[in-house]
C-alpha cells in the first residue's frame, strides 16, 4: 500500500538567487525510478520537507515538459522557507507529489491568454507559461503582465528580458515604487491595463499573486468584459497533508490541495466562504 | 445475519478465549470515568448492557491516535534513511463499543480509506474487531435517534462485526461479517441457537428503545442542514454563537467523526520524526498563515466551519452522511453550551 505522507529523497541540484529574500531550488529525486515516472502538471504543487524543521506546500515554477528536473521558487518568509534557504547544492530533502488540480493547459489551444502575476505569483504561471511557449503556434496571442513592490522584488530577471525581446509574447512589467535605475512603469500591476492592448475576446486569464492583488485585478479583468469562467486564479491556504485528510485547506465543501488551487473566479465565488 | 444467543453468564468465558488471539478493548472505570481500556480481570458487566452508559471520549484514537508518528528519519553520509513505523501486531477486538460510535467509526473509515488511502489508518483498522451494543436506554444526552447513530445498528447502513442485544440475562448476538463470525467461531458451544421468542424479544426492544429514545431531547436537524446547505443562516448568528464558544477545541476531541490533524517535527542531532495529532477548527491557530492573514481570525467564521462540515449537504454528499452520530459528548464537553442540539435548535429558530 502506498504511503502518502511518506516523502521520496531529493537532491537540491541549483540555487539561484532571485532577490534578498528569494531562492530558485532545482530539485532531482534520488531514487531512480521515482525520478524517472515523475510528471507534474502546469500549477500543481510539492509539499516539501526539511527534515525535523518542518514541510511546506510550493507551486511547481519549472517547464512540466522536463520533469526529470524541477524547480520551485521560495521566499524565506516562514521556518521551513528560512530553513530551505540555509541548504546548498547536493543537499537533501524530502518531497510528496505532485498533488493538486493544476491549470488547464489544452483547453486552452486557440485562445488569446493573459498572466497577470504580482510578486511571488509569477513562479507558479510559469510552470504553465514555459509550455506554451514550446507549443507557442497553437495559442493566440500571450500577454504577461507583471507587478512586484520594487525592482529589487523582480524574480527570474534574465527570462523576464528575453520575454520583453522575444516576438512571441507581449510582455509589461510594473513596480510600486522605482529606483533611480528603474524607467519603466511606477505602479500596482492593475495600471498597466489601460496601456496593455488587452485581447478580452476568446481569452482567458490567468491570476496569481498575493490575495489583495488577485482581488483588484479580477474586478479589473471583470471590468474590462472577461466572464468570470475565464479568469483562473489560484487559492491558498494553510495546509499541512496536501491529500484531503488534514482538514486545514477546506473551503466551504472543497479542499485547496484537492481540488484547487487553481479555481475560475466562477467556482469561487460557489464557494460558501468569501475567498477574494 | 446470524444470530446466535450466549448467556451473559458465558461472556467472561468467551473474552478470555478472544485473549488468545486478540486484545481485548473495553469500556472500564478509572476514579468514576470511563474509558475504553485494554481489558484486564473482571469486565464491568453494568458497562456492557443495554443502558448507553459511553465513555467520555469515543474509541477513534485506536484508529487515530491522538498523536503518532508518520515516519522517523536519521541523517548521515550525505543522505537520509527514512523509517515508518511498524504495523501493530495484535489483532484487536473492541468490546462494548455503543451504536454511536460504530456510526461514528463507519464514518472515519468512509473519510480515511477513500480518495487517497490513508497507511496509518489502515494498519490500525485491519485488525481491528467490532462488538458493538445496542442501546435500549438512553442517557441524558443521547440524540442519536435524530442522526441516524443508534440506538440500534443496522447492517443496510452501518458496518459493524457483531451487535449484542440485551435481553436480560442473554445476549442475542448478530454476526454482521467474517471477523465477527471467526469471534462465534472461538467456541460454539458457548452459543445457542434463538427461539422464535427471543428474536421477537429483540424487535421489541428496538421498539422500546426507540419510545425511550424520543423522550430524551431530540434534535431536529432538517432545518439546519437546509439553512446551512444554502448559506441563509445571517452572518450575526454563527457571531452569537462563536461568543459562546471558548476555542478550547473540546467538541472536536470528543466527537467521533472529528479528523482533523496537524503535522508537528522534531529533531535532536541527526535523527528525528515527522509525527500527526488531533487538531481543532476551533483554534484560531488552524488557517493562520506565514504571513499572519488569517481567513477565520473570527470566531463566529469558525464555528460556521464547523458545523458547515458536521451538517451541511454538501459534506453529505461526499462522506454518505451527516458528521454528526448524536453521542451527546460536545454538549457535555461544551462550556459555553453550543454543543450541536443547542446549534441546530438556534440555527431552526433562524
Amino acid at each position: 500500500m502506498d504511503n502518502i505522507y511518506l516523502p521520496h529523497k531529493a537532491i537540491i541540484t541549483g540555487i539561484q538567487d532571485e532577490t534578498y529574500d528569494t531562492k530558485t531550488f532545482e530539485f532531482e529525486f534520488v531514487e531512480r525510478a521515482v525520478k524517472e515516472s515523475f510528471r507534474f502538471l502546469p500549477g500543481q504543487f510539492l509539499e516539501i520537507s526539511v527534515l525535523g524543521i518542518g514541510e511546506a506546500p510550493f507551486g511547481v515554477a519549472s517547464n512540466p515538459n522536463h520533469p526529470e528536473r524541477f524547480r520551485v521558487t521560495i521566499r524565506a518568509v516562514g521556518s521551513v522557507t528560512r530553513a530551505l534557504h540555509e541548504l546548498k547544492t547536493g543537499d537533501r530533502v524530502g518531497i510528496r507529489g505532485p498533488f493538486g488540480n493544476g491549470f488547464p493547459f489544452h483547453e486552452m489551444k486557440g485562445k488569446n491568454i493573459l498572466f497577470v502575476a504580482g510578486g511571488i505569483g509569477l513562479p507558479p504561471l510559469r510552470s504553465l507559461i514555459e509550455p506554451m511557449l514550446d507549443s507557442r503556434s497553437e495559442f493566440k496571442d500571450i500577454q504577461i503582465l507583471y507587478g512586484a513592490r520594487s525592482p529589487a522584488d523582480l524574480v527570474y530577471t534574465d527570462r523576464l528580458k528575453e520575454w520583453e525581446k522575444t516576438p512571441e509574447i507581449r510582455f509589461m512589467m510594473s513596480v510600486d515604487a522605482g529606483d533611480p535605475a528603474w524607467t519603466g512603469n511606477v505602479g500596482v500591476v492593475t495600471t498597466l491595463f489601460p496601456k496593455a492592448g488587452l485581447r478580452t475576446q476568446n481569452a482567458v486569464a490567468f491570476v496569481c499573486g498575493p490575495p489583495v492583488m488577485i482581488r483588484f485585478v479580477i474586478l479589473e479583468l471583470l471590468g474590462r468584459g472577461f466572464a468570470p469562467e475565464n479568469i483562473i486564479s489560484t487559492l491558498e491556504r494553510y495546509m499541512k497533508c496536501g491529500v484531503g485528510k488534514c482538514g486545514h485547506c477546506a473551503v466551504g465543501h472543497k479542499y485547496i490541495c484537492l481540488d484547487g488551487p487553481v479555481f475560475s473566479y466562477k467556482d469561487m465565488m460557489k464557494l460558501s466562504e468569501k475567498v477574494v | 445475519m446470524e444470530q446466535v444467543v450466549l448467556q451473559k453468564s458465558n461472556l467472561n468465558h468467551w473474552v478470555e478465549l478472544m485473549h488468545r488471539g486478540f486484545q481485548v478493548v473495553a469500556p472500564s472505570r478509572v476514579q468514576g470515568e470511563i474509558f475504553f481500556l485494554p481489558h484486564a480481570g473482571q469486565l464491568e458487566s453494568d458497562l456492557l448492557c443495554g443502558i448507553a452508559t459511553l465513555p467520555y471520549l469515543p474509541p477513534k484514537d485506536i484508529v487515530f491516535p491522538q498523536s503518532e508518528t508518520l515516519f522517523s528519519f536519521t541523517r548521515g553520509a550525505g543522505d537520509i534513511d527514512f523509517s515508518v513505523p511498524d504495523r501493530p501486531p495484535e489483532k484487536r477486538v473492541l468490546l462494548g463499543i455503543r451504536s454511536c460510535d460504530t456510526v461514528g467509526l463507519n464514518w472515519l473509515d468512509h473519510f480515511y480509506l477513500s480518495n487517497f488511502h490513508d497507511f496509518y489508518y489502515q494498519n490500525r483498522r485491519d485488525p481491528l474487531t467490532l462488538i458493538s451494543i445496542a442501546c435500549t436506554q438512553p442517557m441524558k444526552n443521547c440524540f442519536c435517534i435524530c442522526c441516524e447513530g443508534g440506538p440500534f445498528l443496522h447492517p443496510e447502513t452501518t458496518a459493524f462485526d457483531i451487535q449484542l442485544v440485551d435481553l436480560e440475562d442473554r445476549y442475542l448476538v448478530e454476526c454482521n461479517s467474517e471477523k465477527g463470525k471467526a469471534l462465534v467461531d472461538l467456541n460454539r458451544n458457548l452459543f445457542s441457537q434463538p427461539d422464535p421468542s427471543m428474536v421477537e424479544a429483540r424487535d421489541q426492544a428496538e421498539t422500546k428503545s426507540h419510545t425511550r429514545f424520543l423522550q430524551e431531547p431530540t434534535s431536529y436537524m432538517s432545518a439546519a442542514i437546509r439553512r446551512i446547505t444554502s448559506n441563509s443562516v445571517p452572518p450575526e448568528v454563527w457571531t452569537e454563537l462563536g461568543e459562546r464558544c471558548f476555542d478550547d477545541g473540546g467538541c472536536t476531541f470528543v466527537c467521533p467523526c472529528c479528523s482533523c490533524f496537524g503535522v508537528g517535527y522534531t529533531a535532536k542531532g541527526e535523527t528525528g520524526c515527522h509525527y500527526r495529532f488531533w487538531d481543532s477548527c476551533d483554534y484560531s491557530g488552524f488557517t493562520r498563515e506565514v504571513s499572519g492573514h488569517n481567513p477565520r481570525a473570527e470566531k463566529g467564521e469558525r464555528f460556521k466551519r464547523r458545523f458547515f462540515h458536521k451538517l451541511s449537504y454538501h459534506y453529505v454528499k461526499k462522506d454518505g452522511r451527516i458528521g454528526c452520530v448524536g453521542c451527546g459528548r460536545c454538549i457535555t464537553a461544551c462550556p459555553g453550551e453550543v454543543g450541536m442540539p443547542a446549534v441546530v435548535e438556534r440555527l431552526r429558530r433562524g
